[in-house]
């Protein structure tokens, strides 16, 4: 580097730092932010802008302009820009400026300090790259001010507008304007909005437009509904769209139906060589019995590899594709197993849903594209049966916690409501355990532990015995069990092959210093492996309404045999808790030598109101108290 | 001033001087691509014995030098055989192969070959992977991956791959590594290095050798181009004849190595061996020394632009800042303090590894951001500028591992902090982490030997022995009104206490005391909370508050006299340990608690005192506690003197935490008088 590059670039640094903001400027002083949104926030989005373009059919723009006050270094996260782009989607250009917390300009982003990473991710391929910025600027409050512009040649997916990006963030004044063209329809859903859109048309543009101003922090809170029913939000959809040359519309769920449908039609057709294993496979079979040959023959033979190539990861590929390699995404595996069910006689279709073990608030009154993975179904004459196409080892006709009790939408030629995957019960997710274990004289414990697991609540064990080392299974064991000192002897489980999954599991443990010794007494928490560590603060107000995902229930027996001569000096009371969610119950008793403690919980789902949280705190605080209540012995 | 002192645990290093001469075993063609005999798909005592879900059947490579046009070029040739014993070891069947390019220079990946094979009906029946299931992720400019996975693969599958990469970036000869995460039955490795390059060979790791680098020699004919007199000379065109000299090793039936609490990396344990290339002569030329001595690495980072060049040169533009932070200090320590904090508070670190700037220290200055060495490195400047004997310091990150006090090699160092003598001392400096005060490290940096980058480069040590985690805790108890009352004051360990600052900054006070509320097992109110230092990153801080909790139980009184600063698990969860522990740093924890008798009660039982020592004088566990009149003293103490230990010493430690562990939970038991 030259002295003269040196020099030069000096001087431009000064006049940076020197410059005040301009007559008109926005006003990006800390001052000018009203109090009531700098209360519990770490930042503050000062102005947003999210304008919405649409050209044509197949191609939109939109430019997000927004500007963002970081009070803290725990608002850091939100002043990086992070974007994606790939074959559907390219990002036009990054702008971006940094101020001080008087609003002064200090800084402009420069384009060779914007990152470009690949976007593979864990998946073996996908088009998807990725582009970031930071200022890292760590002086505090400063301000950034970003200007993203981002094509995208299809009108199937649009940005969702929610101002306030997380609960302790607040919002002095965003916009959401969408153009269209006077021929182009636009759907949308607002939440915690009040009124309508402002709409305006001129000679060939209807605009859209919504406006939100002070929005305050929100709480953080547990069990909570998905964040776009928290906060002000818009979703946005098409009612006809085109996608890579595909057209189709969505201004109901059938439609939407067809045309995924159409998008992976003709991509059924097996090699001759697996028709004919199909056909040797099941041919004489009942109903039933195909779908379980066939689906066992999908999970001895494929495997999930994810490759998201093309039209943004919506079109599969091809059953062929799948018999060559054994491997494919969701896509390609439902595809295959539904081709491989068709073969055999079973019409089947592949499964629109949005997976997750959270956030599963799905709109069903707004046809739109709310999905993220595809599963296959097989309509019968009593009961339809569910396939997750992606596991090796879940039993035909079971959807996990993934997938479960949530609506769906089946990809059919003639085009489908949404439907329902079933939910299980109550009784189907049950964790049963029955404990026996002996306590000698130094308090160390050896500990028998039979526990059945059955449906839902066998969904992360399954998941772990066949995704993780038998290392990593111990090792997740240990963090899960709260003992000061111990070794496993034993650990084992076994799978039981029903329609409603179930692992038996065996466990011993030493624990060294189980119990506590001081002189003749002894301290014993006869709660060994469950308790609760959900512990709800009720002082504070409650904003969102409670939702439980599942329903559940654990029952526990625990018998513990210590010395003789040892009496009860102190025995927990035993307790019993009824609520609007579930009940709750323990109870310890000592007899002769022997301690029984019986434990029982069980969970109802549901959305349950705001106004509730103070009984949902008090019924989970008196469990968390039982749960480790000490019992005390004495010698004599 | 720390002292080097003998590593406790020495890695395993030997060096190719073994020469022997042994003639290559039939094994060698042990490996033939494609070639799969049924007898493969038995199972290995790997899956009978350790529940393995993958077995690597074999790994063989080896490392050719050839001409490439003008330039040598290092050919890497690998083929392994994997068995997937079940679902779970499904990942080894997707391979990552990490290409580099500089320049125009770049490695090329050639003759990839790929194939399934599954036992049908007793034979063996194969699938080839096809070519255009080979993905290439371009990771950044100058790194991309070629990913592929297998075909047809199932519980119990074999796959097969082979590859070769030409890589004309012959000074980095590929390591390899013996062990893994699937236990490897047959690992097999060998480089054939022309008379030319004289490499340094790196070995750790503590598996035997089956063959330990024995050597063969051989001669061949190289079609070189070089330049005479050190470069001034024309460019000459010629073959020669050199002799090579090939050297081999081979391992069998190593298990895998999984990662346990307390470990610096796994990298420092995991049977490998490396290259340095140290010395280069071309035929007719002078001997090239490649490997550096101390002096001369350091007189290359210190002439190095993306490293020393600009420390003292052109940086007028820190003129008005560190005259300004500097203006009316007399005291050199006070001038290094104001200028650290100034960098410290005001740059943000992009990543905590690098050995080079990223940009030019003028870019770090404007831009307020940079990785550790940006921020560092623009520290020693604005020092030096203050006229201050300010200087960079090397090292590696224990993540990183070790480096080698007898070899400079500067690829092993991955991390650049800031040193400064002054009247009243020498100063270590991070300014790269906000928390750390003036004179204070990351624990991260305390692995070994580091060199000071002065013309005489002296080696320095931050051993975790010598990184003391002091805490101290008093505990005020009496009753009152039927409650128990106390006050309770900490200093807690200074890296608890940088800890705390962060989680201060994030969350508050107020949630850190509603925090400590509910560590208390039965209900608790606390009062009168303070902290103090809280803004003195020097120091740690001091916790004071007060606290209320009413009993429960009509007639005893249970009391754990230690609270929630009880250690109630041991850290050390594993049943054994194949390598050595490496904590951080080490303890000395004491907590004093007295406790008066509420009025109205009287002792029934207090836990008997104990005294605990590892191994005489590694460590001690104290346990003291007794009643005068009424008054309860409890002195509770765990100290280490070292942070590392050997595996034959982990049954001790773990033992010793045990009956920390247990002490720590025993109760004071009060009854009422009658």
């Amino acid at each position: 580097m030259s002295l003269f590059n040196n020099k030069l670039s000096g001087i431009l640094i000064c006049i940076l730092y020197l410059q005040p903001a301009f007559a008109g400027d926005p006003d990006y002083s800390v001052a000018a932010i009203p109090a009531a949104l700098k209360e519990k926030a770490h930042a503050i989005k000062r102005m947003e802008e999210l304008v919405v373009n649409v050209s044509s059919l197949s191609e939109k723009k939109i430019v997000h302009r927004y500007a963002i006050t970081v009070l803290d270094a725990s608002g850091d996260k939100y002043a990086k820009v992070i974007d994606y782009y790939d074959k559907l989607r390219s990002i036009r250009s990054i702008s971006g400026t940094l101020y001080d917390a008087a609003g002064k300009q200090l800084k402009r982003l420069k384009q060779s300090d914007v990152e470009d990473l690949s976007g593979v991710g864990s998946s073996l391929m996908s088009d998807d790259r990725i582009k970031r910025h930071s200022f890292y600027y760590t002086v505090y409050p400063y301000t950034v001010e970003y200007e993203i512009e981002v094509k995208e040649n299809n009108t199937f997916t649009f940005p969702e507008w929610i101002p306030q990006e997380d609960e302790p963030f607040s919002v002095e004044k965003s916009k959401l304007v969408v153009n269209v063209p006077l021929d182009f329809t636009l759907r949308y859903q607002s939440f915690h909005y009040k009124g309508e859109p402002v709409i305006t048309t001129d000679k060939d543009t209807r605009t859209y437009s919504w406006e939100v101003k002070d929005l305050t922090v929100l709480p953080d809170e547990r069990f909570v509904t998905d964040w776009h029913r928290r906060t002000a939000a818009v979703l946005l959809a098409p009612a006809d769209f085109e996608i890579q040359r595909y057209k189709g519309s969505m201004n109901t769920w059938e439609e939407m139906s067809r045309f995924m449908y159409t998008l992976n039609q003709g991509r059924d057709q097996l090699p001759e060589a697996v028709k004919q294993t199909v056909h040797q496979l099941t041919d004489g079979l009942s109903r039933e019995e195909k779908i379980t040959k066939l689906y066992h023959y999908l999970q001895q033979h494929t495997r999930y590899v994810s490759v998201q190539l093309g039209i943004g990861g919506w079109q599969t590929f091809d059953a062929n594709y799948v018999a060559a390699n054994g491997y494919g995404d969701c896509k390609a595996l439902s595809n295959y197993m539904c081709s491989l069910l068709k073969e055999a006689g079973l019409p089947a279709f592949c499964v629109l849903v949005y997976g997750g073990d959270n956030e599963i608030t799905f709109e069903e009154g707004f046809p739109s594209n709310q999905f993220n993975h595809v599963i296959a179904c097989v309509p019968g004459t009593k009961d339809t049966t569910w396939l997750e196409c992606t596991s090796t080892t879940l039993p035909a006709g079971y959807l996990s916690s993934f997938t479960a009790n949530r609506p769906v939408l089946i990809a059919s030629e003639k085009g489908s409501k949404l439907v329902h995957t079933p939910a299980y019960s109550m009784e189907q997710n049950l964790q049963l355990r029955r404990i026996t274990a002996n306590i000698n004289d130094n308090g160390d414990m050896l500990l028998n532990a039979v526990t059945h697991y059955t449906g839902m609540q066998q969904d992360d064990l399954q998941g772990r015995l066949h995704q993780l080392s038998r290392e990593k299974q111990l090792e997740i064991l240990k963090k899960d069990l709260s003992l000061p000192s111990y070794d496993v002897n034993k650990y084992e489980c076994k799978e039981l092959a029903e329609q409603l999954p179930a692992i038996d599991e065996q466990l011993e443990i030493s624990a060294h210093n189980y119990a506590s010794i001081s002189g003749k007494r002894m301290f014993i928490v006869p709660n060994l492996l469950n308790k609760t560590t959900i512990r709800p603060d009720a002082d504070v107000p409650r904003l969102s309404d409670i939702l439980l995902r599942s329903s559940y229930r654990d029952a526990d027996t625990v018998l513990i045999t210590v010395p003789e001569g040892y009496m009860p000096e102190s025995v927990p009371q035993s307790v019993s808790l009824k609520s609007t969610f579930g009940n709750y119950s323990c109870q310890a008793t000592v007899t002769g030598n022997v301690i029984t403690y019986i434990r029982n919980v069980s969970i109802k789902e549901g959305l349950y109101p705001a106004t509730s949280f103070p009984e949902l705190a008090s019924f989970y605080g008196a469990m968390y108290k039982a749960d480790r209540a000490k019992l005390v012995l004495v010698r004599n | 001033m720390h002292h080097i002192k003998s590593v406790a645990f020495p890695m395993h290093l030997l060096f190719g001087c073994l020469i022997t001469f042994t003639a290559f075993s039939q094994d060698k063609d042990k490996v033939k691509f494609g070639r799969i005999d049924p007898k493969d798909f038995e199972k290995t005592k790997f899956e009978l014995d350790t529940s393995a879900h993958a077995v690597v059947i074999a790994d063989v490579g080896t490392s050719e030098f050839e001409m490439e046009r003008d330039h040598f070029e290092i050919r890497f040739k690998r083929t392994c055989r994997v068995k997937i014993v079940d679902k779970n070891g499904y990942d080894a069947a997707t391979v990552e192969i990490p290409l580099f390019k500089s320049g125009q220079s770049e490695e090329r990946l050639l003759n990839l070959k790929a194939s399934s094979y599954n036992l049908e009906n007793g034979k063996v029946v194969e699938t080839r992977m096809e070519s255009k299931s080979v993905f290439t992720d371009q990771l950044k400019k100058d790194y991309l991956e070629k990913k592929f996975t297998l075909p047809a693969v199932k519980e119990g599958t074999i796959i097969e791959y082979s590859y070769l990469v030409s890589s004309p970036f012959y000074f980095n000869l590929q390591p390899w590594a013996f062990q893994g995460e699937y236990p490897c039955l047959w690992s097999e490795y060998s480089v054939t290095i022309p008379e030319y390059f004289d490499f340094i060979f790196l070995r750790q790791g503590y598996q035997q050798f089956t063959m330990n680098g024995e050597k063969s020699y051989d001669r061949k004919t190289y079609n070189i181009s070089y330049t005479n007199n050190g470069g001034a000379g024309p460019t000459e065109h010629g073959s020669a004849s050199a002799s090579v000299t090939t050297s081999h090793w081979i391992t069998k039936d190593v298990p895998a190595l999984k990662e346990q609490e307390f470990t610096t990396t796994l990298r420092n344990h995991i049977s490998k061996i490396e290259f340095q290339l140290a010395t280069i002569r071309y035929p007719d030329s002078p001997l090239k020394p490649v490997l550096s001595t101390w002096p001369k690495l350091f007189e290359e980072l210190d002439k190095d632009e993306d490293f020393g060049l600009t420390l003292d040169k052109n940086n007028g533009y820190l003129g008005d800042v560190v005259d300004g932070l500097t203006a009316g200090l007399t005291s050199d320590t006070a001038k290094a303090r104001r200028i650290y904090n100034y960098v410290r508070q005001n740059f943000a670190c992009t990543s905590h590894s690098g050995l080079y700037l990223t940009k030019s220290l003028k870019t770090v200055f404007s831009s307020h951001n940079g990785n550790e060495t940006d921020i560092n490195l623009l520290l020693v400047a604005m020092l030096r500028r203050a006229k201050l004997d300010a200087a960079p310091v090397i090292l590696s990150t224990r993540q990183h591992g070790v480096t080698l006090e007898m070899y400079p090699l500067v690829n092993r160092f991955n991390y650049t902090i800031a040193s400064v003598n002054t009247t009243t001392g020498t100063y270590f400096m991070d300014a790269s982490y906000f928390y750390l005060g003036f004179g204070r490290l990351d624990g991260s940096c305390y692995n070994g030997h580091a060199r000071i980058m002065t013309p005489e480069i002296p080696a320095i040590s931050f051993e975790p022995d010598s990184l003391v985690e002091k805490k101290s805790t008093y505990v005020m108890l009496m009753g009152e009104n039927g409650a128990i009352k106390g006050s309770f004051q900490q200093m807690p360990t200074y890296f608890e206490s940088c800890k705390m600052r962060a989680q201060i900054k994030d969350k508050g006070k107020e949630e850190y005391f509603k925090s400590i509320s509910r560590d208390f097992t039965s209900e608790t109110v606390i009062s009168n909370t303070a902290i103090e230092d809280l803004d003195d990153y020097e120091v740690p801080v001091k916790v004071k508050y007060d606290f209320e909790m009413k009993p429960e139980a009509d007639g005893m009184l249970y009391i754990n006299p230690m609270f929630s600063e009880a250690r109630r698990e041991n850290p050390f969860k594993s049943q054994e340990r194949l390598y050595p522990v490496e904590m951080p740093f080490t303890v000395d924890d004491v907590y004093t608690m007295s406790l008066t008798i509420p009025e109205g009660y009287e002792v029934e039982e207090l836990p008997k005192p104990a005294i605990v020592k590892l191994n005489e004088t590694d460590g001690v566990f104290q346990y003291l506690i007794q009643k005068n009149e009424n008054q309860i003293q409890l002195r509770s103490r765990v100290k280490l003197e070292r942070a590392t230990f050997a595996p034959a010493e982990y049954n001790l430690l773990r033992d010793f935490f045990d009956m920390v562990v247990k002490k720590q939970a025993e109760q004071i038991v009060l009854k009422k008088t009658k």
